[in-house]
């Protein structure tokens, strides 16, 4: 028994000299990373594996799909909404058509209505189919030559010498229009021309403002059609009033009768 | 002295077996920093996948797609929308203006022609293209073609006449008036659209088309109430010269009723 005790003494003393050995021992064990570093690696690979199939699948799949849509709309675009063959047959149509018909056009609008074979009638046909707004200050003195003049104060009453002025001023007012209507259909043929002629080279871009540019023209026209449409009617209406002017001038002048005769009959 | 040695031979061996048990356990180099490693390999394998990808999977498409942009603007620039063409037609809109505004002084030239004064006054109204001259009208219109007759002068029926027939004729010649005035002022509206198309763009364009379109109804639609305007005078004429027979027709029959009478009491 003193033995055992005496041994385990010599082991607990000799162990007291190796504290060392057994603390640098535990120190390392607590520094072993242990199984994280293992873990470590597997995570890399995943994280490899995730990074490669995202660019491969997400990012090159979206960018495969980029390309193929705008492959797709521009190919849309090149051959199907603007192909540039069937812009340039377009534009060649728009010249074919335009020499086509310009010119027979022209030549139709160009013959001369004047069928007047007299001096007097004759100048003043010429004046209202002129076309030229600076003639129809020329045209009081033909028309007068042709029509007559109103007639004086001492050859007829006064409403007749108003009516036939009247009459007169509206007929003549007319003609005028006309002449400045001419004018302006020939200034809107010329408009009509060169809009068609830059059609002939516009582009699908450019189009839109050349078909503007002819509606703003046709807007134009149309106010001037309603000038022309506004001396017809002056003048339709000056003949409806000349007309119940005469119906109001007999029913006076009935009256005017009745009294002549009641006064014969009441004075023998 | 032996025991000494013997002692320090066994310390010795101690610290080595521990030192090698620490040493076994420990991860090994490769894990760290040091060292070549097979994780190295498969990093560098897995690099340079990614490497290939990008290359493959990114910039490949990315530079497609660059150049196929580049083709849609080129095709856009050169053949939907070439600037050149887009002046051009900016420089149409200009040349127009000039044009537009010498039409308009074409149509200001002075057509009036009337001499006497009653007939003046009448014609500077029609030919005004003033609306607040309308008012004007009924009265210059009385002077000169004078008002309705009385009761005494004529039966109700051509006073009727009459009257229907004045009031057409005023309001025809109001109606030109009034179409007049606004021929001028779509002639103003067309002149200020095209002086917008002058600055204008392909896209903005369209607007002002729309704009245009909608100002060609309203011209229309305006010429369309002119002609109504214009088929009722020449209504009101037609039924004149119905009526003119059946006054006619009456005064005949009523003619034939007189000459019985008067042949009746001869004998």
């Amino acid at each position: 028994m003193r033995r055992h005790l005496k041994y385990f003494a010599d082991v607990a003393r000799k162990f007291q000299h190796k504290r060392r050995l057994v603390l640098l021992f535990v120190l390392s064990l607590c520094l072993l990373p242990g199984t994280a570093r293992a873990a470590g690696l597997t995570d890399i690979l995943t994280l490899l594996n995730t990074i490669t199939s995202t660019i491969q699948n997400a990012i090159g799949g979206v960018l495969s799909g980029i390309q193929t849509l705008n492959t797709s709309v521009n190919n849309f675009r090149q051959q199907i909404i603007w192909p540039v063959n069937a812009l340039n047959q377009t534009r060649g149509f728009v010249a074919s058509t335009r020499s086509h018909y310009q010119a027979l056009m022209n030549q139709i609008h160009a013959i001369k209505n004047n069928s007047a074979t007299l001096t007097s009638p004759t100048q003043l046909e010429s004046l209202y189919r002129s076309a030229q707004g600076r003639s129809i200050a020329q045209m009081q003195g033909s028309y007068t030559n042709v029509y007559a003049p109103v007639p004086l104060a001492t050859d007829a009453k006064p409403i007749q010498r108003n009516l036939m002025d009247m009459d007169d001023a509206l007929a003549m007012g007319s003609l005028k229009t006309a002449v400045l209507s001419d004018q302006t259909t020939n200034g809107m043929l010329g408009l009509a021309d060169s809009i068609e002629q830059q059609s002939a080279t516009a582009a699908p871009g450019s189009g839109p403002m050349l078909a503007t540019e002819a509606q703003i023209a046709s807007l134009e026209s149309q106010a001037y059609f309603a000038k022309v449409l506004a001396a017809e009617l002056r003048q339709e209406a000056a003949k409806l009033a000349h007309e119940n002017a005469l119906l109001k001038q007999s029913a006076a002048n009935t009256r005017n009768l009745q009294n002549q005769i009641q006064q014969v009959l009441t004075h023998p | 002295m032996s025991g000494r040695i013997w002692k320090l031979a066994r310390n010795m061996v101690v610290a080595v077996v521990g030192f090698a048990v620490v040493v076994m356990l420990l991860p090994t180099k490769a894990r760290s920093q040091l060292g070549l490693d097979p994780c190295c390999a498969i990093i560098s394998v897995g690099l340079s996948t990614i490497s290939n990808l990008l290359s493959s999977a990114v910039a490949k498409p990315l530079s497609a797609i660059q150049q196929l942009e580049q083709d849609a603007a080129n095709f856009e620039q050169q053949v939907v929308f070439p600037v050149a063409a887009i002046n051009q037609a900016r420089g149409l809109a200009t040349q127009f203006q000039g044009q537009f505004a010498q039409m308009k002084q074409t149509f200001q030239l002075p057509v009036a022609s009337a001499t006497l004064p009653t007939a003046q006054q009448l014609e500077q109204d029609l030919l005004s293209r003033n609306p607040n001259s309308v008012s004007q009208i009924t009265t210059n219109y009385a002077a000169l073609y004078g008002a309705v007759m009385p009761a005494t002068d004529a039966p109700q029926q051509v006073r009727d006449l009459v009257d229907i027939t004045d009031a057409e004729a005023q309001a025809a010649m109001k109606k030109a008036v009034e179409i007049d005035s606004l021929a001028d002022l779509e002639l103003q509206a067309a002149e200020q659209i095209n002086q917008q198309l002058s600055t204008a763009a392909p896209g903005s364009a369209a607007i002002l088309e729309a704009q245009a379109s909608a100002w060609l109804v309203r011209a229309n639609a305006y010429t369309q109430s002119a002609m109504a305007e214009l088929v009722r005078v020449r209504s009101i004429e037609l039924a004149n010269r119905g009526a003119q027979l059946k006054f006619s027709t009456a005064h005949t029959t009523n003619l034939h009723s007189s000459e019985t009478q008067v042949l009746q009491g001869a004998h």
